[in-house]
């Protein structure tokens, strides 16, 4: 379902005049087949786009559309055009051709539009291929259409689909609007309400419910679900489910075991492969996730995404005449995706760097900043960082210094830091080409901000090893971790006393010190919550809760307490009046 | 079988080609059913079919072209399901739940104006509010392609019957036609039994249309239990009937 949901729009969208019934021609066999929902829909009044690059099978939709009673049909006959009609205007109904020849394809305009928001939940997209595509299968692409159709399209075959998608875009509205508020919980009840009332749907609705209880961080819950589908048939999504939940849950070799079985039985499943590396990778073996990454890229070769992860752990590896191709292949499939991402470029780089092709590495990294600098303002950090290590991979070390020095004036400039993986490979770096102050100021910072994970405090104790400072690394992670311990349990001890109000505003300072511990996070947002409930609801306290729980669900998504206290949060707004029968 | 078809650089520029081909083909297809369709119901408002038909040479033709039409989309559709082995894991299967009203909706109004056009009745016989899961493409694919066939032999009707049996969903198209010829009576019988014995009867698009509905229908599992597919002569109305079982 779409994950983007814009509430105003949704609003306005629902609100279909009622239908002509002369739009719809009656089928001439009879008896007439009965129609899926009783109550027809006025298709006159809405605006469409048709998008294909075939002169006559634009015309022939334009006709189509015409005889439904269409007025309003704009027309395009290449990707790039699709889209600068989508930004002007809100259309109703998107019919997109997959193959569009040269430059974006079908996919790549549905996803440009989701991402800019440059259509509404509500507008149908009917995806048109010449035959059944790769993408298609669920779990191939994160942007799916409502509907794929396959030519020819007639003129019953259009207003059929039509009308089925329309139907169950109604049902799953109140879900996807829960969903856009992040209360995965209220979306999940929500599922079994349809269900109840809609017993045609059972199965997507038992799927959705089971994403949403997976993403609220109730897997026993999810895991439920998925064998209550797989209880009525054998669906691989659902087999995929609970893979997903065992790997989760850290049971690798079964995991990797049903990942495989998945994809013996359908090999289009492209979302489990990318499950199965990660299986691979955490039973240790690197190769054989890299492995199962080619394959994915090899089946579906246009996701920018896919080819990134491959170029990454091939880079990991060494392998770098496969990393230079996959992350080349990123580059040019970018090219006219709004997918396209700043770290191919940096990987390419390091490849260069490695294969002592320092001049096209510095080359790259210029037209990484170029191009993605102004929507990626830490680019500059981090093409500074890969610079620094292709001078030293390549074996200049007076350049790489340099780069260490210009890096230690980046962040002396600024206060802010980037995530945890990133701060790592630049102390990492730092390390190496000697510099020691900025290092261990950013390893502090990452132990601060992480005092109670253990796996990431030791890869912090092992860099700091390799910059010969493991005894002074011990004795510093002590403290900082007891630092952070202090600071957060002073917070719950207020809490626990009744002192709310002082509680808030500690927990407020907590949180400029370390404003990514998760741990003080929650916290702050359960005291947040715990005020309101005692001394009632107070609109600035509520946004600041939301602010913070978007924050922790941006750090790392897909938590139990994130939903928990989503749900808590929106339980105590008091409803407005009407707001709920506005969007039904 | 596994990735030999797009391993070599070769087969890959081979793929990308016979892809855009197809493509290309299938624009063309869609321009002329679309036209003809239009024509066709523009000559033929409600109710005034048959003298229309009778006063006007060109409406039987037209009509037929447009089955003509029919047969090459379904062929080309066929042909392309097969080179994407349609019948093993490497075909992009895709089962999702479907309401019966929902399939047989999309098949009527895939079939209208060619029935029409041929003064063909089509009885539909199903209960609307049964959901079953199968690959909505394919078993559209197969169904659609039954009732061209059968339009084509019949007198005047074509009965599309779906019911549940015993746990299985059973689809039927029958007509009051003279009935299957015995060699493909036998290739029926072939294609229930076993897919291996497929490559017998492969000697013309009768075979090539059997042989994919077989596969399709085998595609359909669950638990033990495949679909498949069967002819026979008899059924409601006396004629053809085409039979496809899904589990």
């Amino acid at each position: 379902m779409n994950a983007a949901l814009d509430p105003a729009t949704l609003a306005a969208a629902s609100a279909a005049p009622a239908a002509s019934p002369a739009a719809s021609p009656a089928p001439a066999a009879s008896p007439a087949p009965r129609p899926a929902a009783p109550e027809p829909i006025d298709w006159a009044d809405k605006n469409y786009l048709v998008v294909d690059d075939f002169v006559g099978v634009r015309q022939l939709l334009r006709e189509s559309l015409r005889s439904l009673g269409a007025k309003n049909i704009d027309q395009a006959s290449s990707g790039g055009e699709a889209v600068g009609l989508l930004a002007r205007t809100r259309y109703d109904v998107v019919l997109c051709d997959y193959n569009l020849g040269d430059g974006k394809n079908g996919q790549q305009v549905l996803e440009e539009a989701r991402v800019r928001n440059l259509v509404n939940p509500s507008t149908v997209w009917l995806m048109v291929s010449a035959e059944k595509s790769v993408e298609s299968v669920m779990g191939a692409a994160e942007q799916q259409p409502d509907a794929y159709l396959i030519k020819p399209i007639t003129e019953g075959v259009l207003l059929t689909r039509l009308n089925r998608v329309w139907h169950k875009k109604q049902v799953f509205r109140m879900i996807d609007q829960a969903v856009f508020e992040k209360d995965t919980l209220r979306a999940a009840k929500l599922c079994d309400a349809q269900i109840e009332i809609n017993r045609a749907h059972e199965i997507d609705l038992l799927r959705m419910k089971a994403k949403l209880l997976e993403r609220s961080g109730e897997p026993a819950r999810a895991r439920e679900v998925y064998e209550r589908v797989l209880e009525q048939r054998e669906y691989q999504w659902a087999r995929a489910g609970i893979a997903r939940i065992r790997l989760a849950n850290g049971e690798f070799e079964q995991a990797r075991q049903a990942f495989q079985n998945v994809i013996a039985e359908n090999r289009y499943y492209i979302e489990a492969y990318d499950q199965l590396a990660l299986a691979w990778h955490n039973l240790g073996k690197p190769e054989e996730a890299c492995a199962i990454l080619e394959r994915a890229a090899k089946l579906s070769p246009n996701s920018v995404q896919r080819q990134k992860s491959l170029g990454q752990a091939a880079l990991k590896l060494g392998n770098l005449a496969l990393a230079e191709k996959a992350f080349r292949k990123c580059i040019a499939i970018g090219e006219y995706s709004i997918t396209k991402t700043p770290d191919a470029y940096l990987g390419l780089a390091r490849v260069c760097g490695q294969k002592n092709d320092p001049k096209e590495a510095q080359a790259l990294l210029q037209s990484a900043q170029r191009e993605f600098g102004h929507e990626h303002p830490d680019l500059e950090l981090r093409a500074k960082i890969t610079e620094g290590l292709v001078w030293h991979e390549s074996g200049d070390y007076r350049r790489a210094r340099k780069a260490g020095d210009e890096l230690e004036a980046l962040l002396a400039s600024g206060a802010e830091r980037p995530d945890s993986a990133t701060c790592l490979e630049m102390a990492t770096l730092l390390f190496a080409v000697g510099v020691k102050d900025a290092p261990v100021e950013l390893l502090c910072w990452v132990v601060r901000n992480n005092h109670d994970n253990p796996l990431l405090v030791d890869e912090v104790q092992k860099i700091f090893d390799k910059g010969r400072m493991g005894e002074e690394g011990v004795a510093l992670i002590r403290s900082v971790r007891k630092e952070a311990a202090d600071l957060m349990n002073q917070g719950v001890l207020l809490w626990k006393t009744g002192k709310l109000g002082e509680a808030v505003e500690w927990m407020r300072n907590a949180r400029k010190a370390t404003p990514h511990n998760q741990r003080i996070l929650f916290n702050a947002a359960q005291i947040l919550v715990s005020h309101m409930q005692q001394h009632g609801y107070d609109e600035g306290l509520a946004g600041e809760a939301h602010e913070v729980l978007h924050h922790v669900d941006r750090l790392l998504p897909g938590q139990q307490r994130f939903a928990q206290l989503m749900e808590q949060l929106a339980a105590l707004k008091p409803v407005a009046q009407g707001a709920i029968e506005e969007v039904a | 079988m596994d990735d030999t078809l797009t391993d070599t650089p070769h087969a890959q520029e081979l793929f990308m080609f016979l892809a855009a081909t197809a493509h290309d083909m299938k624009n063309s297809i869609s321009v002329l059913s679309g036209t003809l369709e239009r024509l066709l119901d523009a000559k033929a408002p409600e109710g005034a079919r048959a003298a229309l038909a009778l006063s006007d040479p060109a409406y039987p033709q037209m009509a037929h072209m447009l089955y003509q039409t029919k047969r090459l989309n379904d062929n080309l559709m066929q042909l392309l399901a097969l080179y994407k082995q349609v019948g093993t894991p490497a075909y992009p299967f895709d089962m999702q739940p479907l309401l019966l009203a929902q399939l047989v909706e999309q098949v009527a109004a895939l079939e209208r104006v060619l029935l029409a056009s041929r003064g063909i009745r089509l009885e539909l016989d199903y209960d609307p509010d049964l959901v079953w899961h199968l690959d909505e493409d394919l078993i559209v694919g197969v169904l659609s392609h039954a009732i061209n066939n059968a339009i084509h032999y019949t007198g005047d009707v074509v009965r599309l019957a779906i019911r549940e049996v015993d746990g299985w969903l059973e689809l039927r198209v029958e007509d009051n036609g003279p009935g299957y010829p015995p060699a493909l009576l036998r290739a029926g019988t072939v294609a229930a039994r076993d897919a291996a014995g497929g490559v017998n009867f492969l000697t013309n698009s009768a075979g090539l249309g059997l042989y994919f509905s077989s596969e399709v229908a085998k595609m359909h599992r669950h638990r033990d239990r495949r679909g498949e597919v069967r002819l026979e002569n008899g059924g409601m109305h006396g004629g053809g009937c085409f039979v496809l079982r899904l589990p």
